[in-house]
């Protein structure tokens, strides 16, 4: 049913954008040259999407509610009578579509090809970036918009409308001032410097230089999306969708068909090892293949780790093929590998999906924040509802006893917590100019695992995960002039 | 829509908060409004705009001479001692301290202690009042023996036949040659405590800095309410419990699931509440439990509060016997030796400042920025600080999936454009 829903929005996304509204915003530009001080007149944005109902589940999970109990209406209580009865003979699971991802070493990610499930993973907690768009899936939008066909602007043409829009802006500006001055100077009988002739001045050297920036960044942020398209990943891709297509049934085909009348859906759905690991291990809405079957969360997790550092150690890679082709030929539980390598116990997956964990266990939406120089950045619902708040930062701590039991382990343990002040202010300043708050998440590492956890058909995921503890600091900048009174 | 993440503007100067005006060079034409000779009614002018760019005007040019003049004549303000006010102290080498023998100036109510008919200050507090030019401070005599008596000589006290000090001399003898670690009182605390006096705040040292640490402060608050909830309603506890086995929700996730995977089991769950609350697998500090520290007493730990800071609002009821708690608790540390503090050095520090906790009529956000205890780091590089405030942030005690479909909150910071100002 969630399917059903998640395709039709896709398909009747209203479209109130004219197609020409770049030109009108130019023409707009140039006419309002007389007052830039003025308010400008409002443009008619498009009208949003209804999030609230698009995004109304925050997980990829059903609920059942019991119906309200309504007091001056006694018949209310029949019907929770009937609900819970009806749900205690058949009782309907919380998991209703247990979605599908591939591990691919080469991107270090989860890929997710199915339509209804790129939908579905986006829609109910905002997992995963589509893999030829900046976050939301929206290349298939993109392209038709491209071709000429209806669909609603994307984000990223919005991106670039408003660029264009403030670049238009600060020229009017700059031409003002440039008036301003030309008209004292007039005033005060000099006459005008050299430059003034030339068309170029109409910047100041500062917005120049801003405007070079800008320019620059928008070709990368169109760079962007031509990158992932290189060859290897085409072939990535195309092997998903072989595979994907093998396991396709009718109704689905039908159904993209109806989504995509001429144009193929060249995007996947790329989630991070964390996202991966969290909707398989912890909702158990995904199911993780590689090549033809199901992984074991315990696997999973090993796996993660053995791609979380780079480049991967090839002894530890061939461990992990290895290890799954025995369990492919023998079973799960019936081999006993006392050879494996120990898991560091400060792996940057674990860390990082302790912390995941932690704060998507508390409601938040935890998307990744490698462009904000942090960790994570925390949404409150999800991106498309409000800006992120705050900012997270792992930092492992090393407060065990056993990091300081022997003079070696403590200075190597020192090496690795010694961090300058200047990466903290850094990373500091980066966030107060995107006004968000920095948090400090010190994960706790524990010794290493016990003998009994390195073998890998005893790991015991929730054991390894509950041996770490997190702690959170807010750090903010402190200015004495503006909290003297 | 996607992320806004790229939406992050080239364009936006930091928000006014985050401009430091100190670090800028000011138009001073504003220095000329101040009343030359009243001095009573003095305020703090307001400062005036930068000018980024020349341009051959006569206007710019004049406005910049002019702004120049008024610095100038601020600074060629003729500074003098009167000799009415003309405050002389003693440097008293085995203590490193200096004392005054009559307090004649309101410094006096914000610095020093009294003690045995001298007023006593302390080495940063000396130095402070040498450098500003309020105080003639003078070596001590030489006493010859056998001649205890104060002498007077032309009706001069012993203490003024001292040579003066220099302030070259004053910050040498003032700085690192305290008993205790490290000479006590380093260059970097007095950059601190001199700038942070100089804003107009009332500093004072935290503790008497013989101590490794300061104690532990328990949050008193917490304790009691927690017998409350605990002696009050064993009643409402007793049907609670009834309900929660009658409704046989899973408060805990069994043992096998969370070795195994999935933590969520195949059955049905009732709501959104439900699935968070076992999603909640990874232990965090245990927020009511009282804070404790990890790290044994060491004198070389260099996260120890330094100063305490109050504000100047209620500088008119302001006594020094009776200063209450401070407004701000100031660490010292320095840049270049001290790498950014471990978790257990923050837990140490945090647990020596008292619980704080937030409004709890703000807003989400407020609260969690606030934290339930705070202090504020300077991070002095060659004389330079940077001020970091940490706070202990709870973020269990928010639990946000309780708030679902109440939508963000709204600071005043709405009413942004679409994307416009920040990304992500």
């Amino acid at each position: 049913m969630s399917h059903d829903m998640a395709a039709d929005v896709a398909v009747s996304m209203p479209d109130p954008l004219p197609n020409d509204r770049p030109s009108n915003q130019i023409t707009n530009g140039v006419e309002r040259n007389e007052d830039v001080n003025e308010p400008k007149p409002q443009i008619p944005r498009p009208k949003r999407p209804n999030f609230a109902q698009i995004h109304a589940k925050p997980l990829p999970l059903d609920v059942y509610p019991l119906p309200a109990f309504i007091p001056h209406n006694p018949l209310s209580l029949v019907r929770i009578a009937i609900a819970l009865i009806s749900q205690s003979f058949w009782p309907p699971s919380s998991q209703t579509v247990i979605h599908t991802g591939y591990f691919s070493k080469e991107t270090q990610s989860v890929h997710v090809t199915d339509a209804q499930s790129i939908r579905a993973l986006w829609e109910q907690g905002f997992f995963g970036k589509g893999s030829l768009s900046r976050s939301e899936p929206r290349w298939l939008d993109q392209e038709k918009r491209k071709r000429g066909l209806v669909a609603s602007l994307t984000s990223e043409e919005a991106t670039r409308l408003r660029r264009e829009e403030r670049r238009q802006f600060k020229l009017e500006r700059a031409r003002k001032e440039r008036e301003a001055i030309e008209q004292q100077l007039r005033e005060e009988g000099k006459p005008y410097p050299a430059i003034q002739d030339e068309e170029v001045s109409v910047e100041s050297d500062l917005d120049k230089s801003q405007d070079s920036q800008l320019q620059a960044s928008d070709e990368r942020t169109e760079g962007v999306s031509p990158i992932p398209t290189s060859d290897s990943c085409v072939v990535a891709d195309d092997n998903l969708r072989r595979e994907l297509e093998e396991g396709k049934d009718i109704s689905t085909q039908i159904a993209e068909e109806i989504c995509q009348p001429d144009i193929q859906n060249q995007e996947h759905l790329q989630l991070t090892p964390e996202e991966a690991f969290f909707l398989a291990h912890a909702t158990g809405a995904l199911q993780v293949y590689r090549n033809n079957s199901v992984v074991p969360s315990s696997y999973l997790l090993r796996l993660f780790c053995t791609y979380s550092t780079f480049p991967f150690s090839e002894k530890a890679e061939a461990y992990m093929d290895t290890i799954y082709r025995l369990t492919e030929l023998h079973g799960r539980n019936s081999i006993d590998f006392s050879e494996t390598g120990a898991m560091a116990p400060d792996n940057p997956f674990i860390l990082r999906y302790v912390v995941y964990l932690h704060f998507r266990s508390l409601g938040w939406v935890v998307r990744p924040g490698v462009k904000f120089a942090v960790d994570y950045l925390l949404y409150n619902r999800g991106p498309v509802f409000a800006h992120a708040e705050f900012a997270v930062i792992i930092i492992p701590s090393y407060s065990h006893q056993y990091w300081t039991e022997t003079s070696e382990r403590k200075a190597e343990v020192d090496k690795r917590q010694n961090r300058g002040w200047w990466w903290l202010h850094r990373i500091n300043r980066v966030q107060t100019q995107v006004q968000k708050t920095l948090v400090l998440v010190y994960v706790e590492v524990p010794p290493p695992l016990d003998e009994e956890h390195r073998m890998f058909h005893k790991l015991n995921v929730g054991d390894v995960l509950q041996s770490y503890k997190v702690r959170e600091f807010v750090v903010r900048r402190w200015t004495p002039n503006r909290n003297r009174d | 829509m996607a992320d806004y993440d790229e939406n992050l503007s080239h364009l936006r100067g930091p928000s006014a908060a985050d401009i430091d005006l100190d670090d800028e060079t000011q138009d001073f034409r504003f220095l000329s409004n101040l009343p030359t000779h009243d001095v009573k009614d003095l305020t703090l002018p307001k400062r005036g705009d930068k000018d980024f760019e020349s341009h051959a005007t006569s206007l710019q040019l004049s406005t910049l001479e002019a702004s120049r003049q008024a610095m100038h004549n601020a600074l060629s303000w003729p500074r003098i001692h009167t000799q009415k006010t003309h405050l002389l102290a003693t440097y008293h080498p085995e203590s490193n301290m200096a004392y005054v023998k009559k307090a004649k100036t309101q410094h006096f109510q914000t610095l020093g202690h009294f003690k045995a008919g001298k007023n006593w200050l302390l080495p940063e507090e000396a130095l402070f009042m040498i450098e500003r030019g309020s105080m003639d401070c003078r070596w001590p005599v030489q006493v010859e023996e056998g001649r205890t008596d104060i002498i007077v000589y032309d009706g001069q006290e012993e203490n003024e036949r001292g040579v003066p000090m220099s302030l070259q001399g004053a910050y040498a003898a003032f700085i690192g040659f305290e008993g205790g670690v490290g000479g006590k009182l380093t260059l970097e605390m007095y950059t601190v405590y001199a700038g942070l006096k100089r804003a107009g705040f009332i500093v004072f040292r935290a503790g008497d800095w013989d101590d490794e640490r300061l104690p532990i402060q328990y949050n008193e608050q917490d304790a009691r309410d927690g017998d409350k909830v605990k002696s009050g309603n064993w009643a409402f506890g007793f049907v609670a419990e009834i309900w929660r086995r009658l409704s046989r929700k899973e408060t805990e996730v069994p043992a096998d699931r969370l070795k195994c995977g999935p933590l969520l089991g195949s059955g049905l769950y009732r709501s959104y509440a439900d699935i968070y609350r076992l999603l909640q697998v990874i232990p965090t500090r245990d927020r009511n439990a009282p804070p404790e520290l990890i790290l044994p007493p060491d004198c070389s730990n260099p996260f120890r509060i330094t100063f305490d800071v109050y504000k100047t609002a209620g500088a008119g009821k302001f006594k020094k016997s009776t200063r209450g708690p401070p407004d701000y608790r100031i660490a010292v540390v320095n840049a270049r030796e001290t790498p950014v503090p471990t978790m257990a050095q923050l837990n140490d520090l945090l647990a020596t400042t008292p619980y704080d906790p937030p409004n709890p009529n703000g807003n989400l956000y407020q609260k969690l920025r606030h934290g339930s205890r705070n202090v504020i780091l300077a991070v002095v590089d060659n004389g330079i600080p940077s001020y970091i405030r940490v706070g202990d942030t709870p973020f269990t005690d928010e639990k946000l999936y309780k708030r679902l479909g109440r939508g963000p909150p709204r600071g005043k910071k709405s009413g942004r454009g679409r994307g416009r100002g920040r990304g992500g």
